[in-house]
């Protein structure tokens, strides 16, 4: 049971003023700062349908620059870079962080903790001399810029977070359920195949998405490392921009959101459910 | 189970291991070397390497030349952490303590800009900032005569910036802020002290791990950025990040690149250190 | 569960569907071009002609292309230098000699071309297209005529002035406006240029290579430093907007084709070579980019609107005065020195 000290007059008062300060601050902070990151997505979203390219007055309602960006060769082109990249290297950046963080949440080695944060060292250091790095690694061993120095950059940008999440959940995934294989008399690889593995498809799969998403949206990593005719849409989307907003870029973007949208209900589907029964 | 210290073991361990290992070995710490070798090489007249070793690039970065550069790195970046961390407080805060269930969907909310293309993004304030952009429509509707300038501006530079950081900013403060246990908020207000004070000798100490990271997760990428200030500050501006990318891939000086990127490196490390020496004195003052 | 496994299968068979997309093609052409000088619609017509499927990728400097071609093994088979980088690219062995034998259409150039100075005889190129460097302004905010480089450092259109954001093309601005030569290699004359485009830079709303013809077009800008093709273009959908080749003289570029060294697909290469060579074919090129075709015979074929346009085709005594950028050797290194200190002044 708690007991309330007793409050002098003052002293009630400033803890009422300063409730209603500190009380409004961060909700009035919060409301902007989400209108602050949703107008302009909204915008971009609404202005993608105006008839007219202005982006101030609106004209009338119309579908023609999604037409346009279905029928742009060149955002076709970089859309299937993109798309084969995204899923190639998340496909490797998974496998990789899932043995890694099996390797470190269950076994004992030394060196462990060092080795941990050494392979997250991608996430801290800015990916410009990474990139840069990697360009000058490629062009001293003669590799063509292409597919392979792509998915090679985006796997070393992906590899921690993917890890991150497989040993989040490999650490609180239940011992006791591997623990009982065992003593059934499974083996180790069959103990992985049938209780780890099934048990931690779901923050695997979050893994590979997050990683896909990653990739797909990389531009530092790309600039550098992309070769003829391996252009992937951050690029593409870069000169594009360059040379002025049209509408098209508009519904491309819109087409993003709604491609990123759905990739997050997906993954936190189940979460919003429960969320939005009670 | 026990620990797997049998030699099995091990082998298989190494072999889970290698994948990661390999892919920090040769794709990243391999490359950082030759860059580190190449800033130390000279150059000849068209860019390309000449073997040797020299400090005559580390020399010109220190020039009056390349020093503003630098300079304005640090201060764009160290303004954009300084707003964004303001900013991204109560954010945290309200997601922490007052959004209750909804903490999930607003996490959620503040994710999907997160991976909504980065450059859709900056390309939408490009739209909203023109002088025909929205912003300026309602501006000249209400209060000014003329558009204001806003795209071309240090301003705009910050704002896509703190557009593009501010979620890097509110994950790390709320993961600090969300296990502080409430009773101890409780208790404090028990004792008599008032929110603010509460909020000053309770919650703030504990969530100082999370500001940190915050600080790190914005400060060091900011010092790489190179989209922003072409897209949002009309070109005028060149920071560590536009001059690598002049460097390597307009005037061709990697000699003069390499020396740049490695010594890019050396302040992020130097980041990464200050903040674990902190983070380390701080749990060891809390312990 | 379930809905995680339903996502691993729809995961697998969409990456089974995209590999199979990456399936070999047809007869390919890799092109390596300034952005908006080769116009989709000849591409096209070119692979409707010969099969061939042509890829184009874009660069707005010179700068970027050496710099790509360099870093080896590019990929491109064709590539669109300016008339110094042909030289520079030439130096560095980057690229290859041409085969006169497999080029029959190469007499369709003007004469002034097939001798020109940076190549003479083409040994190594084939201009295509040709154009000037200045400026253009929108006549809404600037309501005399100008014909200065003067202009750009007019307190009168404070924040409403955008320069090219391409080192030797600002440095045009800048040297000439002090009545040097775009060509220099005087290293003092080099530092007075940089001096005056720092003292230039407050007034910019900043330094813009790719879309400056939209702006100057929208009203964004009053004054914008100008490649001749992309204003042109916006000229035909804004009245208002005028292009100047400047009293100093401003500059002449020639944009031509090159076969990359180690080019793999040099039959494509060169077929594509003999298609842009023909007159017809010009013709369409300088109607939908606007910029001067280096085929002389494709004049003839060309709209009168155009043919008689003296901002596509500048009359002889003002392209006498106008400056043609070499290859600067040395020089490049106070170029860059001082290009960088004008983007670091704050």
């Amino acid at each position: 049971m708690s007991e309330q000290a007793a409050l002098t007059q003052t002293q009630k008062t400033r803890i009422w003023i300063e409730a209603n300060l500190l009380g409004r601050l961060s909700p009035a902070v919060t409301l902007s700062a989400y209108l602050f990151l949703f107008v302009p997505i909204v915008v971009l979203v609404a202005y993608s349908f105006n008839a007219s390219r202005s982006t101030v007055v609106w004209s009338g309602f119309t579908f023609d620059w999604y037409g346009e960006v279905f029928t742009d060769r060149g955002l076709r082109q970089a859309l299937k870079v993109s798309a084969i990249i995204a899923f190639v290297s998340a496909l490797v950046s998974t496998a990789i962080g899932t043995l890694t963080a099996l390797a470190i949440v269950r076994r004992r080695f030394p060196g462990r903790d060092a080795l941990s944060t050494l392979l997250l060292a991608p996430m801290v250091l800015p990916e410009i001399v990474m990139a840069v790095a990697l360009l000058v690694f490629m062009v001293a061993l003669n590799i063509t810029l292409g597919y392979f120095s792509m998915i090679v950059s985006h796997v070393l940008i992906t590899v921690p977070f993917a890890t991150l999440i497989v040993r989040a959940a490999a650490a609180s995934l239940d011992k006791r359920l591997e623990e009982a294989a065992a003593d059934l008399g499974a083996n180790e690889w069959q103990i992985f195949w049938r209780v780890t593995f099934p048990l931690l498809l779901p923050p695997i799969v979050t893994a590979f998405l997050l990683a896909a998403t990653l990739s797909f949206d990389n531009f530092v990593m790309s600039t550098f490392t992309s070769g003829v005719g391996t252009t992937p849409l951050p690029l593409r989307i870069y000169s594009m921009l360059k040379l002025g907003i049209t509408p098209e870029i508009n519904a491309l973007g819109a087409l993003m959101v709604l491609l990123n949208v759905l990739v997050v209900v997906a993954v936190m589907g189940r979460h919003l459910k429960l969320v939005l029964k009670k | 189970m026990g620990a797997m210290q049998n030699r099995r073991g091990f082998i298989v361990t190494l072999l889970m291991l290698a994948p990661a290992t390999v892919l920090i070995a040769v794709f990243l710490i391999a490359p950082m070397l030759i860059v580190l070798g190449y800033s130390f090489a000279g150059r000849d007249a068209y860019g390309g390497i000449v073997p040797g070793f020299n400090l005559d690039s580390y020399r010109d970065l220190f020039q009056p030349l390349y020093f503003p550069i630098f300079w304005n790195s640090v201060k764009l970046a160290f303004w954009n952490t300084v707003l964004c961390v303001l900013t991204a407080y109560p954010i945290a805060y309200f997601i922490a303590f007052r959004a209750g269930r909804f903490a999930p969907v607003m996490l959620i909310l503040m994710l999907i800009p997160f991976w909504i293309d980065f450059l859709i993004r900056i390309s939408a304030w490009v739209v909203l900032m023109g002088r025909n952009g929205m912003i300026n429509s309602v501006l000249t509707a209400t209060i000014l005569d003329e558009p204001a300038r806003m795209l071309g501006t240090y301003g705009a530079v910050l704002v896509g910036l703190v557009y593009a950081f501010l979620p890097s900013a509110v994950f790390p403060i709320y993961a600090a802020l969300q296990p502080i246990d409430r009773a101890l908020l409780e208790a404090g207000r028990d004792l008599g002290a008032g929110p603010f004070q509460n909020f000053r000798r309770v919650t703030l100490p504990l969530s100082l791990p999370g500001v940190m990271a915050a600080c790190l997760f914005v400060f060091v990428p900011s010092m790489g950025v190179f989209a922003i200030p072409v897209l949002l500050g009309g070109g005028k501006s060149i920071i560590v990040g536009n001059l690598i990318v002049q460097l390597f891939l307009d005037f061709r000086n990697m000699p003069l690149g390499s020396a740049v990127s490695i010594v890019l490196l050396a302040f992020s490390s130097l980041g990464i250190l200050l903040y674990m020496r902190t983070l380390r004195r701080v749990e060891q003052a809390r312990a | 569960m379930k809905t995680s496994k339903t996502l691993l299968m729809s995961v697998a068979s969409v990456g089974a569907l995209l590999l199979g997309f990456t399936a070999a093609s047809a007869e390919e052409l890799h092109l390596y071009a300034w952005a908006d000088e080769v116009p989709q619609a000849v591409l096209d017509d070119f692979s409707k002609a010969t099969g061939i499927e042509v890829t184009l990728d874009t660069f707005d400097s010179n700068e970027s292309l050496i710099a790509k071609l360099e870093a080896g093994a590019s990929g491109y088979d064709l590539i669109e230098p300016s008339q110094y980088a042909v030289q520079i690219l030439e130096k560095k062995g980057l690229v290859e000699p041409l085969d006169h034998a497999k080029l029959p259409n190469l007499g369709n150039l003007s004469a002034v071309f097939q001798n020109i100075s940076f190549d003479p005889g083409n040994k190594v190129s084939v201009p295509f297209i040709w154009g000037t460097t200045g400026f253009a302004y929108n006549s809404d905010c600037v309501k005399e005529p100008i014909t200065s480089w003067k202009s750009l450092w007019d307190e009168k259109y404070k924040g409403r002035i955008y320069m090219l954001d391409n080192m030797l093309a600002a440095y045009i601005a800048g040297l000439q406006v002090n009545g040097f030569k775009a060509n220099t290699t005087n290293a003092d004359e080099i530092a007075k240029a940089t001096e005056s485009l720092i003292q230039q830079k407050p007034l910019l709303a900043g330094y813009n290579a790719s879309n400056f013809a939209d702006l100057v077009s929208s009203g964004e800008a009053c004054i914008v430093e100008a490649w001749s093709g992309n204003v042109l273009q916006a000229i035909e959908q804004n009245p208002k907007v005028h292009y100047v080749l400047p009293d100093e003289g401003g500059t002449m570029w020639v944009d031509g084709f090159s076969i990359a060294k180690g080019a793999k697909n040099l039959d494509a290469a060169y077929k594509f070579l003999n298609y842009i060579l023909q007159p017809e074919v010009a013709a369409k090129v300088t109607t939908l980019t606007k910029v001067a075709s280096a085929v002389e015979k494709s004049k003839a074929l060309l709209p009168p609107e155009l043919a008689n346009n003296p901002a596509v085709f500048p009359p002889d005594d003002k392209l006498a005065k106008a400056d043609f950028i070499l290859d600067l050797g040395d020089a490049m290194k106070h170029y860059q020195d001082g290009w960088t200190k004008v983007k670091a002044t704050e």
